[in-house]
């Protein structure tokens, strides 16, 4: 049912007339191509989310409040997003309204002496960090880069990242929240509740923290979080960051109590080995094994692409004929990056001595490419700015993230051969097949240390795809359905490349209800979705979300 | 090329936002990060690079139509080219300017068009100026000016004023200056005076490629008869116009920026300061001399895939990223001046916020123009400085209304007027 006339014009009252569109054309920039990269689902040719009702751009809480009780009295599902990263913040079915929270993008405070910021839905991890970094603070951003927003992420999704080994993950930085709920009313969750200031989000207060957040998040399908504050940590560095360079090759000249290495491992052992005494250490500002997003084969002539302004993708072949770049990536093919932030002069001196002692114990060594001058202060920046992110996308525009390899530092690696192995041995024979970059199988990606402090690692298997490309888009489905059973089969678990398929299915609406339930109901613990069911029906009475929100409706057997 | 030729980039599109910023590694603050005018003003996302492949898309998939939203959001972009820098920070192979151009072209063509551009475009047919003045009058601002008269004498540089320059009575005393000051440093120049032609730049980013290919073949024919092979202007506009779209119809001329010159003639001790200026100023990148100024590079070729699905180009695509644009210069002359101390902005070079004048929106959309001459502004002011500089003549006047409406004090200059200032 499309959205009546008058529903329309009563939202028209509550945002204005220049914040409310039903344009066609308008509505069909706020569609997800599922082709491209679906952020894990499909990938589906030419497949779109469906089209709005209408769009709307709220600029405060009071105007999200009227907008939703507005959806509650016509019974119009509503979908609010903030930054459009992935298919999560588009709607599951058609006429739905869709918020974009772009207007409410304010960070309204810093609070230097407890270290935390308080943010409007559009403030992202870049903005957020320059201004943090004003008061010798920064912030975590996470795994989608510093495009997107730091409310969303800490709310309503996962919020893993680089630097989750230092500043943790964001629901671990999530202290106080507004919410307007699915009802329309508005709740102050943690100590902003009582008015005490937004220091803590379970208490003095209500402490709904597990309720609104949980682990993975509602997703945008539990009502709109307007407000939140979160978490920061210090920054032992300049403001602004001294960015210097040429596009796309900035570079950051940091003091000397800034590191960044690459570390390469003579075997997967070793390589996990390194986590455990990093983590035991203590050392580490951020830690991550980033670039091997571009594959084990391709990473070294990337790096080179990447950090030289004259350079473009049609180099590439020229490099991977270099001997110098065939070193560079022999050195790399077990790897990650590290960057060592030292608070004092004595702390990074500390820390540097603790990594080549843990890099002497397990065999290990810095990859002597990694530490020329130029790729060191490009990779610094990278990896502290996370400002590049969507090379995810760069070899045609289409990647998504198969198998998922998570657990601690050694799940991956273990076995014989090592899980790892395993993965990229059954990727290149789907490479050989020609409709995914043949990038030598394994593009595995992602932070040695998944929480604060360490102790997880979880790698997704990047795959590089055309999105333009029948051929390469429909043989990218074809080897995540045949890298799903194959994970199954190991017992690895379900792979990234399904983590959506519970919500939305291949034309890009709501997964049909026996099969959510199949998959929601094959879990390690499914009884947590059926007690979102009850989160659900109390919270959310007329069900004006989606089916994001993780709840299982039939009783298990 | 045309739209259905982009079809593939807007399914490659990364759908990743980074068109509305600056480059992530660039921002300093809260308030200096956005860098698309079009979409920090408009809000949807339709109004960034992203959003207008998604309406393009639309609309050559029969989904859509035209409707006035449509023609909003295809004309209400100043073709600043901060969304094709931010985007390829992450991409090789997306051209999203060029898409917008030919998103504009095909409005045109179609007939979907704005009156306030359509009044410009039929001027500009009979007049030969973007200024909404007669054309007989374009030679007036170099009245009693003591400089060869092309083509009735030969001179081994032509000076090209420019319509902005020729006509606004407040700016016209730069290109005189900038005139006598290469002239003065013992260059050969030459004028057109009324002879002189638009080039047609500023009717190509509204999306009226035909009228400005009539203008660009009128001009390199004067030029060629005239002998000219090189060609100096004060305006970045008619400076992208001359070095990057005159090339590939067959132009073959040197083409200079007066910054380029100046800057030059300083180093080789032609110009000479005696007196200092005292004075805390900031300098704002045109993007047609900054980020659109890149040198053309002569580029036939196609598109093919290595390692399976790489797209890259056959033989290697030139790379326009806005790396290689015309930014060095003026800010040498401006450090060259004794007294003047040169702040910079937060935005700047390839990543430098628009003043709001290009792509047909000072004409059609001035409330949109204003506001984004309003936000560079407000950024230079936050340097400290009492003056904002420029090399372009529709910037400046962007800036001075803009402080006019407001009831600014702050002061604009063209670097040129710098210079005489301080010899």
């Amino acid at each position: 049912m499309a959205l009546s006339r008058e529903a329309y014009r009563e939202l028209e009252g509550i945002v204005g007339p220049q914040n409310i569109s039903d344009d066609p054309a308008l509505l069909d920039s706020y569609r997800y191509p599922l082709s491209h990269t679906a952020i894990h689902i499909g990938p589906y040719y030419r497949v779109y989310t469906p089209r709005g009702a209408a769009v709307l751009l709220p600029g405060s809480a009071e105007e999200v409040q009227g907008i939703v009780k507005l959806c509650n009295k016509y019974k119009v599902k509503f979908k609010p997003s903030s930054t459009f990263w992935s298919a999560w913040g588009f709607p599951l079915e058609d006429d739905t309204i869709q918020l974009d929270m772009r207007r409410m993008d304010k960070i309204l405070e810093i609070d230097d002496k407890n270290n935390f910021a308080v943010v409007e839905p559009h403030v992202i991890g870049a903005t957020l960090q320059a201004e943090a970094m004003k008061v010798g603070l920064n912030t975590h951003i996470h795994g989608p880069g510093a495009s997107c927003s730091c409310l969303a992420s800490a709310t309503a999704l996962g919020g893993l990242g680089p630097d989750t080994l230092y500043m943790g993950h964001h629901n671990e930085n999530l202290l106080g929240v507004e919410w307007v709920m699915p009802d329309g009313e508005i709740l102050r969750v943690g100590s902003v509740g009582s008015g005490l200031g937004w220091f803590c989000c379970d208490g003095p207060g209500p402490s709904l923290k597990g309720l609104v957040r949980g682990m993975i998040g509602t997703n945008g399908a539990m009502g709109v979080f307007t407000k939140c504050a979160i978490k920061l940590y210090p920054w032992p560095g300049p403001a602004p960051l001294p960015v210097e360079g040429k596009p796309p090759a900035y570079k950051a000249v940091l003091p000397d109590n800034f590191r960044v290495y690459t570390l390469g491992f003579p075997s997967w052992k070793a390589w996990a080995d390194s986590c455990y005494l990093i983590f035991d250490a203590g050392i580490g500002y951020v830690a991550h094994r980033q670039f091997n997003m571009f594959g084990r084969d391709l990473k070294g002539a990337m790096v080179r692409i990447l950090s030289d302004p004259t350079r473009t993708l049609s180099d590439i072949e020229e490099l991977l004929k270099d001997p110098e770049v065939q070193k560079m990536t022999e050195d790399m093919k077990r790897d990650y990056q590290i960057v060592l932030a030292g608070m004092t002069s004595g702390d990074i001196e500390w820390q540097d001595k603790a990594l080549d002692k843990i890099l002497e114990e397990t065999g290990g060594w810095k990859v002597k490419a990694m530490l020329e001058p130029d790729l060191f202060n490009w990779s610094l920046l990278y990896m502290i700015r996370l400002g590049h992110k969507n090379l995810n996308l760069v070899f045609g525009g289409g990647y998504d993230g198969c198998f998922g390899l998570g657990g601690t530092p050694d799940f991956g690696t273990s076995g014989e051969p090592p899980r790892v192995e395993e993965a990229t041995a059954f990727k290149v024979e789907w490479e050989k097949k020609g409709n995914v970059v043949a990038a030598g199988g394994d593009g595995m990606m992602g932070g040695i240390g998944g929480m604060g402090g360490g102790g997880h690692a979880l790698w997704e298997n990047f795959t590089h795809f055309d999105p333009a490309d029948k051929a390469s888009t429909e043989g990218t489905f074809e080897f995540f359905n045949a890298a799903a059973r194959y994970g199954m089969e190991k017992g690895w678990g379900p792979g990234m490349e399904k983590m959506n398929d519970y919500a939305r299915w291949t034309d890009g609406k709501t997964t049909p209800k026996e099969i959510r339930d199949r998959i929601l109901g094959a879990v390690a613990q499914p009884e947590a979705f059926r007690y979102q069911r009850k989160f659900k029906e109390t919270f959310n009475p007329n069900d004006l979300g989606d089916g994001y929100y993780r709840t299982l409706d039939d009783p298990i057997e | 090329m045309a739209l259905e030729d982009y079809k593939v980039d807007m399914e490659r599109c990364s759908q990743c936002s980074y068109c509305k910023w600056i480059p992530f590694d660039q921002v300093k603050s809260w308030r200096f990060a956005k860098g698309c005018p079009s979409i920090a003003y408009n809000n949807f996302l339709s109004y960034s690079a992203r959003g207008r492949y998604a309406v393009a898309l639309s609309l050559l998939n029969g989904q859509s139509t035209y409707t006035d939203r449509v023609v909003d959001i295809v004309y209400k972009c100043t073709t600043c080219g901060s969304c094709d820098v931010s985007d390829k920070i992450c991409r090789y192979n997306l051209e999203p300017l060029e898409m917008i151009h030919e998103l504009k072209f095909r409005l045109v063509e179609d007939g979907q068009l704005l009156p306030q551009l359509t009044a410009v475009i039929e001027h500009l047919g009979k007049e030969n100026n973007m200024m909404m003045k007669p054309g007989a009058g374009r030679g007036d601002w170099a009245e009693g000016l003591d400089v060869k008269r092309i083509p009735g004498e030969s001179a081994e540089v032509l000076f090209h004023a420019g319509c902005r320059f020729s006509y606004d009575e407040e700016l016209v005393e730069t290109a005189r200056t900038a005139v006598t000051l290469l002239k003065n440093a013992g260059v050969d120049i030459g004028i057109m005076g009324a002879d002189e032609s638009c080039c047609g730049g500023r009717a190509y980013d509204m999306g009226y490629k035909e009228e400005f290919t009539g203008l660009a073949e009128k001009t390199m024919k004067a030029w060629t008869a005239a002998g000219v092979r090189t060609v100096v202007t004060p305006c970045a506009d008619c400076f992208h116009t001359f070095s990057r779209l005159y090339p590939p119809l067959g132009a073959k001329f040197e083409v200079l920026h007066t910054v380029q010159y100046l800057d030059r003639l300083i180093q080789e001790g032609k110009i000479k300061f005696s007196k200092t200026i005292p004075m805390r100023v900031t300098y704002h990148d045109p993007c047609h001399l900054g980020r659109r100024g890149e040198p053309y590079v002569p580029w036939e070729g196609k598109e093919k895939k290595v390692k399976n699905q790489i797209v890259v180009y056959e033989p290697r695509r030139p790379r326009y990223n806005g790396a290689w644009g015309v930014y060095d210069p003026p800010r040498d002359v401006l450090k060259s001046i004794p007294g003047l101390e040169l702040v910079e902005m937060e935005r700047i070079r390839e990543y430098a916020w628009c003043c709001g004048a290009g792509g047909g929106v000072k004409e059609a959309y001035p409330d949109f123009s204003n506001w984004t001459a309003t936000e560079r502004i407000e950024e230079a002011k936050s340097t400290g400085a009492e003056a904002i500089v420029s090399a372009c003549p529709w910037c400046e006047r962007n800036f001075i209304d803009a402080i006019n409406a407001a009831g600014d004090k702050m002061k604009v200059f063209d670097v040129t007027d710098l210079v005489k200032q301080a010899i």
